[in-house]
């Protein structure tokens, strides 16, 4: 099972999509290779659900973080590598052998281009296997100094491609590591034998480490650069949540605030102006939970949490008029799928961000009134709802377990002002009113009144 | 003055649609003539604001509904006629002397293009300005068609039967012309009288959309609308209904300086948007001269139309939509702040924003546009606790509302406007008879 998020979510808190502008996967997308960028891809649609599986993989982040190591290979040289392994001359050696001839007989005489491009993509594939080598007893040298190498998060799986790289088959490979002649064709086809047929799956193994690599040292050297920290995951059944400066990962200058959740006070009632950065902090909070839920790092200078099953948000909920729903209906039905979720039993984040718009004041307040009540009882759930409708916050203040909160609006003169820090209570800001005057419309209607 | 409208309101109204799917052009756009069905659109782009003029196209196309005149003319004839006249090649004019022997050797041999082509573009306008006399012989100017009173035709009229057009008249078309008078026919035709050939064409293009609409307006039994001066400022339009759709149900309003601003409640499915724009469109095709989808109306002319129906979300939902309203409103106070009389729908005026910022804005920037009492606004809205407000500041306010009755829990629609503001509140009931609320308290107590 993995940590549940779906569409509208992931659109909310645009967190996949390569192309799409700013979106947190691009964010961290500095891989080198294709297989790197695979890997990321697959750990943003699987976040973990067990916080042994995400402690494990954010000390393997943070053991890079620390060294500070380069992926020292492009893309072009793996992706030759992959390509190379991943075809076939034979399936023994005499064939192999004789496949190669003939295609060596056929370069000679009508100039076929593939006995050289066979060559020259080994000599490239023997080249990076050296490298890798190299690379992973440098790694291994920083370690020497340290006691317990054992420790290191990532020790197994660099002994078993070490072991592999070792293997007394491949003896041979340190010392092509010079050779700038072609091989003959004995030697070709000896080599091309060992690497796509004996050891075919060994190899296989050592490239999906590298991808591996890849990734952390890519993910770590951003962290470090962002100043992003890790979260500590805490076993399910507590809900308990702390982070202390969390912010947008993606905002530059964003304001950091505080978050705070427990059994008994696991709901954020927030309140604030249009534009005194509601949604962003919101989406902040979703971001970083779903960044932590893959043990990736976090834009918090702390943060514990307990693991969750899963995220839903509704902050723009898009009108399907096509199939005539009205704003109001699609934020119904999306509630509904929701509350289907929660009635459940699961353990979820929950964000809503301004509820009931497209309806009239009396039902937006009742029907918020009640929805949040309703959700109020979850307790093993996290809920952040945002809202316009102060007085349901007054009502809503009996229930112990809701924290107050809104994002001021400060005045300066006409010019709304706004600091983004949280602040308890809740606030009666608001600015719509104040947008129509200072386009001057009135003025605008009235100037010519007859 | 012109008739002002812009892109987001013939957006609204569908008044061109896109490219291949139907729209209010489409439902006139039935002319013989390619040069009829470009004049068409010119007429959809610049509706008339002049009482007089409107009244006028009107009582010309209500005319030739009554004698269900045909256009008599084949669209062929027009394809030879404009691909002659567009030759103005000096070089290709048939001259006077009679060719030489060698060059009509050589026209034999291999036929000439050119020749040909004037020769078939002379003997089509022959043709044309034949059947165009008899047209207005025997149906046009027959004794009490407003024809007669109308400027265009009598000069028309003139044109026919005066010198060198008349000579036309006296050739029979099936006869083959001589040589002569082909080169002088030519020679007036497509050179000396080409201006006064063209204006007969244009005559005859206008003719056949006044016909197709006319054919329309009796094939959907559209009435013709009565244009008032300006100054008395009433529309009265009784039974209107959507004119694209199939079982529309018609509805009655009435606007004067003392209830120009009509705010329009009602559910989200209850009809408001289908009834402004059927309103919207009536108001524009009258405003054309055109027949209307209602059974009587009578209308003060304005100086534009504004609508704001379907604003587009391209901006984002949130604070940006409610920002691409409150320009949109910006937009039409400046064109009210210039003293023009104008038109305008708002619908779901400020659904982008919360609502109680929308019950500010709908208040303030209505009450603000009830000053205008020479215009005429109908907004929709859901915040109900508006109306209420407004009733008590405004006098000029006419509160309509599009009722839903419930059938247990089911609700249905009648589409017929109501006096008063709708106390439907459908927001609780949507979630109720989606059982949210139901859905989490049982799930906590299967929990527990």
């Amino acid at each position: 099972m993995s940590f549940i998020a779906d569409k509208q979510t992931l659109e909310d808190l645009n967190l996949l999509g390569k192309y799409k502008q700013h979106s947190i996967f691009s964010l961290f997308n500095k891989v080198k290779t294709d297989g790197g960028e695979q890997l990321l891809q697959t750990m943003f649609q699987t976040p973990l659900v067990d916080s042994e599986g995400i402690n494990k993989r954010s000390e393997i982040f943070k053991y890079f973080q620390d060294k500070q190591s380069t992926f020292p290979f492009n893309n072009e040289q793996f992706s030759a590598m992959e390509n190379y392994l991943s075809g076939s001359s034979g399936k023994n050696y005499v064939v192999i052998f004789l496949t190669l001839a003939k295609k060596k007989l056929l370069a000679t005489i009508v100039r076929d281009e593939e006995y050289p491009k066979i060559q020259s993509s080994l000599q490239q594939t023997i080249a990076v296997l050296n490298h890798c080598k190299t690379f992973i007893s440098q790694l291994e040298e920083g370690e020497k100094e340290k006691q317990h190498q054992q420790d290191h998060p990532f020790y197994d799986e660099l002994l078993t491609v070490k072991n592999i790289l070792n293997d007394p088959k491949l003896e041979w490979l340190t010392a092509e590591k010079t050779s700038a002649i072609q091989y003959d064709l004995q030697k070709t086809a000896q080599y091309d034998h060992l690497l796509r047929h004996a050891m075919r799956e060994a190899l296989q193994t050592v490239m999906e480490t590298f991808y591996q690599l890849d990734v952390y040292i890519a993910v770590a050297n951003l962290a470090q650069q962002r100043g992003f920290s890790y979260a500590q995951a805490l076993p399910q059944k507590a809900n308990y949540l702390n982070a202390t400066d969390l912010k947008h990962p993606n905002i530059d200058k964003a304001v950091a605030n505080p978050v705070s959740f427990h059994q008994d006070s696991n709901m954020i009632f927030l309140t604030g102006a249009n534009m005194a950065g509601k949604s962003t902090f919101m989406k902040a909070f979703g971001i970083n939970i779903y960044l932590a839920h893959m043990g990736f790092p976090v834009a918090a200078s702390h943060m514990e949490f307990s693991v969750k099953e899963g995220i839903y948000s509704s902050i723009n909920v898009p009108d399907n008029l096509d199939m005539g729903y009205s704003h109001f209906y699609a934020e119904v039905l999306r509630v509904k799928k929701v509350a289907e979720e929660v009635s459940k039993g699961k353990d979820l984040v929950i964000i809503f961000d301004e509820l009931f718009k497209g309806t009239n004041v009396k039902d937006a307040y009742d029907a918020t009134l009640a929805v949040t009540a309703a959700f109020s009882e979850y307790r093993n759930c996290l809920f952040i709802i945002s809202t316009h409708i102060i007085e349901a916050g007054e009502v809503l203040k009996q229930q112990t377990n809701i924290q107050s909160l809104y994002l001021p609006t400060i005045m300066n003169g006409t010019i709304p002002t706004y600091t983004y820090k949280l602040q308890p209570g809740i606030s009666s800001d608001r600015h719509g009113m104040m947008i129509i005057e200072n386009e001057g419309i009135l003025e605008i209607i009235r100037s010519a009144a007859n | 003055m012109l008739f002002t409208t812009d892109k987001q309101t013939q957006e609204d109204l569908n008044i061109y649609g896109k490219q291949g799917a139907d729209s209010i052009l489409s439902l006139f756009n039935r002319t013989a003539t390619l040069n009829g069905c470009k004049l068409l659109e010119e007429l959809f782009r610049y509706p008339l604001s002049d009482a007089e003029a409107i009244n006028a196209r009107i009582e010309k196309i209500r005319y030739l509904k009554t004698v269900k005149a045909v256009f008599p003319f084949s669209s062929e004839l027009f394809d030879q006629a404009e691909q002659y006249l567009a030759n103005t090649d000096e070089r290709t004019k048939l001259l006077a002397e009679k060719p030489s022997l060698e060059k009509m050797l050589t026209s034999l041999v291999a036929s000439n293009a050119d020749y040909k082509q004037i020769v078939n573009g002379i003997s089509a306008l022959i043709e044309i300005i034949q059947q165009l006399n008899s047209l207005l012989n025997n149906t046009l100017l027959l004794a009490g068609s407003p024809l007669k009173r109308d400027e265009e035709t009598t000069e028309i009229y003139k044109l026919l039967n005066t010198e060198p057009i008349s000579l036309l008249l006296k050739e029979n078309p099936k006869n083959k012309l001589h040589y002569e008078k082909l080169s002088a026919f030519d020679l007036m035709l497509r050179f000396r009288y080409r201006e006064t050939v063209q204006q007969l064409l244009r005559y005859i293009y206008q003719l056949d959309v006044y016909i197709t609409v006319a054919k329309v307006a009796t094939e959907h039994s559209y009435i013709f609308p009565k244009a008032l001066s300006k100054e008395e400022h009433v529309i009265k339009i009784k039974g209107f209904y959507h004119p694209q759709l199939k079982n529309a149900v018609p509805n009655t309003i009435h606007i004067s300086p003392n209830s120009n601003v009509v705010f329009l409640t009602g559910a989200n499915m209850a009809g408001k948007s289908t009834f402004m724009k059927s309103l919207g469109i009536a108001m524009y095709l009258a405003h054309m001269g055109f027949p209307v989808a209602a059974m009587e109306m009578e209308f003060s002319v304005l100086d534009g139309i504004y609508t704001t129906i379907n604003l587009p979300d391209n901006l984002g939902i949130g604070a940006s939509h409610f920002y691409a309203e409150v320009l949109r409103i910006k937009k039409v106070a400046k064109e009210l702040s210039t003293g023009s009389n104008i038109f305008v729908i708002f619908d779901e005026l400020f659904r982008g924003t919360n609502v109680k910022d929308a019950y500010e804005a709908t208040i303030a920037i209505t009450s603000a546009f009830a000053i205008k009492r020479n215009s005429v606004f109908v907004i929709s809205t859901h915040i109900i606790e508006a109306g209420d407000i407004l009733k008590e500041r405004c006098a000029n306010i006419s509160f309509k509302y599009l009722p839903t009755r419930m059938k247990d829990t089911i609700p249905e629609y009648t589409y017929t406007l109501e006096t008063g503001i709708t106390d439907d509140r459908h927001g609780m009931i949507i979630i109720n008879n989606e059982g949210i609320l139901e859905l989490l308290k049982k799930g906590k107590e299967i929990n527990q």
